[in-house]
């Protein structure tokens, strides 16, 4: 992961208040954090979509989790179950990929196509029809799911069948749920989006992004996320993991330009040749810039021993926040990584800029 | 007598108790407030108080799951305040707790350790 990477979401994402996705094994608690994540981050004006929005992440999540065909396909694989969810203007996205076995393919399409003609009465007999006969179900794998998810949000459910191949197809689906009382002008999002961003988080070997507004409400969840879902892995990199999530977001959530009331960012966890990467992003003021880079630089340019006795030093004697010089969680940060800590500035107007940080270890 | 503190642990901040009457000071669980000071400075006055009249032997017990940068200064801020204690001719103690296969916390004690002049002792529990 670089930190074109990085700017590549961000950029990809501009629309979005709240996005959040997950490549990987589905479990029940990477569910519930992800809800908690989206249910905090709403804004006011979409309160009311809450409890519907929940129930329609959790019948997507289920679904992968019950109906997909994946179980040969290695967690590296690029066609490893995809998860996500987004906020543009006043629609929320639910969005799910992921493979099936061809001998499902033709009556999955006949399933979905028929809900997607329905109209509200049809559906509601169709509903009863399905509750009350077993057979239905079984032959289409999928049942009573895909009908509740079309009367939920009144509207179609874009999907999209693509054969990899003489085995496993990859199943698209994207359910649109809309706030009536919102106006937007947004462009609304489409399901050949949905398409591009699978693929831009799978050929990045990301297994974690989120965008949104990063305050410290905001953060508790996402690091309880992470945490829950790294409970297979090695104490010892859990902690290390933890330990820059907390760092680097705690970083934007304080020192990030605020534009439009919003201290946006973006963060990615990836990993790839056993290795793990993190990512983030925000705007920063440009008159932050060249302390902030001097800081960077100042501890790029030490090494391990230098920067244990800067920290040292700086525990014991607290830092002179006027003096330009790296505090504590930078330094932490510049010392638990593999290499140097990589970043970059890009313009964007006279007054701020976009600032990433690429980190691995 | 100083009032003793007891404050319950939550998500993102630690259990404290300081009893000077039982004699027992412990700070537990996970710490990671943006900014440390809010949490810290009520107990970094309370113990300013405190060692000015020690118990005879005090020993502080941290047992903790994580902590921020911004709680590392604290933690330091208050080990170097118990410092104070030596000089009334009391005895004071650290004992940093660590489950045993957790090489963070343990490496992070490591180093409080090595700037710190108070007994500190590592213990695996």
């Amino acid at each position: 992961m670089t930190n074109d990477t990085v700017h590549k979401f961000f950029d990809t994402l501009k629309d979005d208040s709240i996005s959040f996705a997950y490549r990987g094994s589905f479990s029940n608690s990477v569910l519930a954090m992800a809800t908690e994540l989206i249910k905090n981050n709403m804004e006011e004006g979409h309160a009311k979509l809450r409890n519907k929005l929940s129930f329609l992440m959790i019948e997507s999540f289920q679904n992968i989790a019950r109906y997909a065909d994946s179980s040969e396909v290695s967690e590296a694989d690029e066609n490893s179950d995809f998860f996500m969810t987004r906020n543009i203007g006043n629609t929320f996205y639910v969005i799910s990929a992921n493979l099936i076995s061809n001998d499902k393919v033709s009556s999955l399409h006949d399933r979905l196509e028929k809900v997607n003609t329905l109209d509200k009465k049809e559906l509601n007999n169709l509903y009863r029809e399905v509750l009350t006969n077993k057979q239905i179900n079984q032959k289409g794998g999928a049942g009573l799911g895909f009908i509740e998810m079309v009367r939920k949000t009144e509207g179609k459910l874009p999907f999209d069948i693509i054969k990899i191949d003489d085995e496993y197809s990859m199943f698209f689906m994207q359910i649109e749920l809309k706030n009536p009382s919102v106006e937007s002008d947004s462009e609304p999002a489409k399901l050949e989006d949905a398409k591009h961003i699978q693929k831009l988080v799978a050929d990045n070997n990301i297994l974690m992004m989120h965008k949104g507004s990063f305050t410290q409400e905001a953060v508790g969840p996402v690091l309880r996320m992470v945490e829950d879902n790294m409970n297979n892995m090695k104490l010892k990199i859990q902690k290390k993991i933890y330990h820059f999530l907390v760092e680097i977001l705690q970083n934007i959530s304080k020192h990030s330009y605020i534009l439009n009331n919003d201290r946006e960012g973006i963060f990615l966890i990836g990993f790839k040749n056993g290795e793990f990467h993190i990512g983030t992003g925000n705007y920063i003021e440009n008159k932050k810039i060249p302390n902030f880079k001097g800081q960077l630089d100042q501890v790029n340019s030490l090494n391990n021993d230098e920067l244990n006795d800067l920290y040292r030093k700086y525990l014991r004697e607290g830092r002179d926040t006027e003096s330009g010089s790296a505090g504590l969680g930078l330094i932490d940060l510049a010392r638990e990584t593999e290499d140097k800590i990589s970043y970059s500035f890009t313009p964007v107007t006279d007054n701020y800029s976009f600032f990433s940080l690429t980190v691995k270890f | 007598m100083l009032k003793k503190i007891n404050i319950k642990a939550t998500d993102d901040l630690p259990g404290v108790v300081f009893d000077p009457k039982k004699n027992f000071f412990m700070i537990y669980g996970r710490i990671l407030p943006e900014d440390g000071r809010i949490f810290f400075n009520p107990l970094l006055e309370w113990i300013g108080e405190y060692v000015k009249e020690p118990n005879e032997y005090t020993e502080m017990h941290f047992k903790l799951d994580y902590y921020n940068s911004s709680t590392a200064r604290m933690l330091t801020k208050l080990i170097v305040e118990l410092e104070k204690i030596i000089t009334t001719g009391n005895k004071v103690k650290v004992v940093w707790e660590y489950s045993g296969d957790d090489e963070v916390i343990k490496e992070r004690g490591e180093e409080l350790k090595s700037i710190s002049y108070l007994p500190f002792e590592l213990r695996a529990v």
